[in-house]
């Protein structure tokens, strides 16, 4: 359900699903992890084509912030709709750095 | 007007996606996009909880849901067949679950929060459990300040 994509040395990794939701969580999960344990420890999730995440979807992504530990990084790119609602209403707006796209997360990451 | 629609998927997790988008597509006319993407979100995290801990993952079990389309609201009830929740759950979802400290990655929940998100996004929540049925009714009042 992800595809990846290197720039300046930052994991881009793409959700090509709609939803991230308790079905597809542990699958994200996994993916993700894997992703981690290649030895990526600075990732941007592109969230763009993504409209609808649960509370299981956003514990996924709090564990792989988790996996990532201190000196990891993950940012958020393309959120829109009820996906960037649902991070403002939990306040997981403070945990992963909001960006309105992949590049501008990417320049932020490697400035 | 007063209509209403009953819909009903298998305990399969694979399935809740079917049903949020079937129940959005209903309040589409009713609710503004936000109150529609709270009404999506609460049905999900109850359905999830229904076939969760109701059930215990169990699939081949009845969910059904009954939407209620009313001048001035739009209902929703769940309805199960599960071990009834303890009762006193829903009136003891703490009110902290996203007050969570940031600068401390321990501090920050992976689980526990779709009844916090349910009692954050409905305007009415309620449970009731009987010998036969389980119902969990939500309430979105149409045109009320979020």
């Amino acid at each position: 359900m992800l595809s990846t994509n290197l720039r300046n040395n930052i994991l881009v990794v793409r959700v090509e699903e709609k939803r991230i939701d308790a079905s597809k969580a542990p699958t994200f999960k996994d993916e993700m992890a894997k992703c981690i344990e290649a030895g990526q420890n600075q990732l941007v999730l592109d969230l763009s084509q993504v409209d609808f995440i649960d509370s299981s979807g956003l514990g996924a992504l709090v564990s792989c912030l988790k996996r990532l530990g201190p000196r990891g990084s993950l940012a958020v790119a393309g959120a829109t709709g009820a996906v960037s609602r649902l991070f403002t209403l939990t306040r997981m707006d403070r945990v992963f750095a909001l960006h309105a796209n992949v590049d501008s997360a990417v320049e932020q990451l490697s400035a | 007007m007063v209509s209403s629609i009953s819909l009903s998927i298998d305990s399969d997790l694979d399935k809740v996606s079917l049903l949020a988008r079937a129940v959005r597509a209903l309040c589409e006319d009713l609710l503004s996009p936000e109150d529609q993407d709270a009404v999506e979100l609460s049905l999900v995290e109850a359905i999830n909880n229904v076939i969760k801990h109701g059930y215990h993952g169990e699939r081949g079990k009845d969910v059904q849901v009954a939407v209620g389309l009313q001048a001035d609201q739009v209902v929703i009830e769940i309805i199960d067949h599960a071990p009834p929740m303890p009762a006193q759950v829903l009136d003891n979802v703490p009110e902290d679950t996203f007050a969570f400290d940031e600068t401390d990655l321990a501090d920050i929940p992976e689980g526990g929060m779709g009844l916090a998100l349910i009692r954050m996004n409905m305007d009415e929540v309620e449970y009731h459990s009987s010998e036969s049925e389980n119902r969990l009714r939500m309430v979105k009042r149409i045109g009320a300040p979020s």
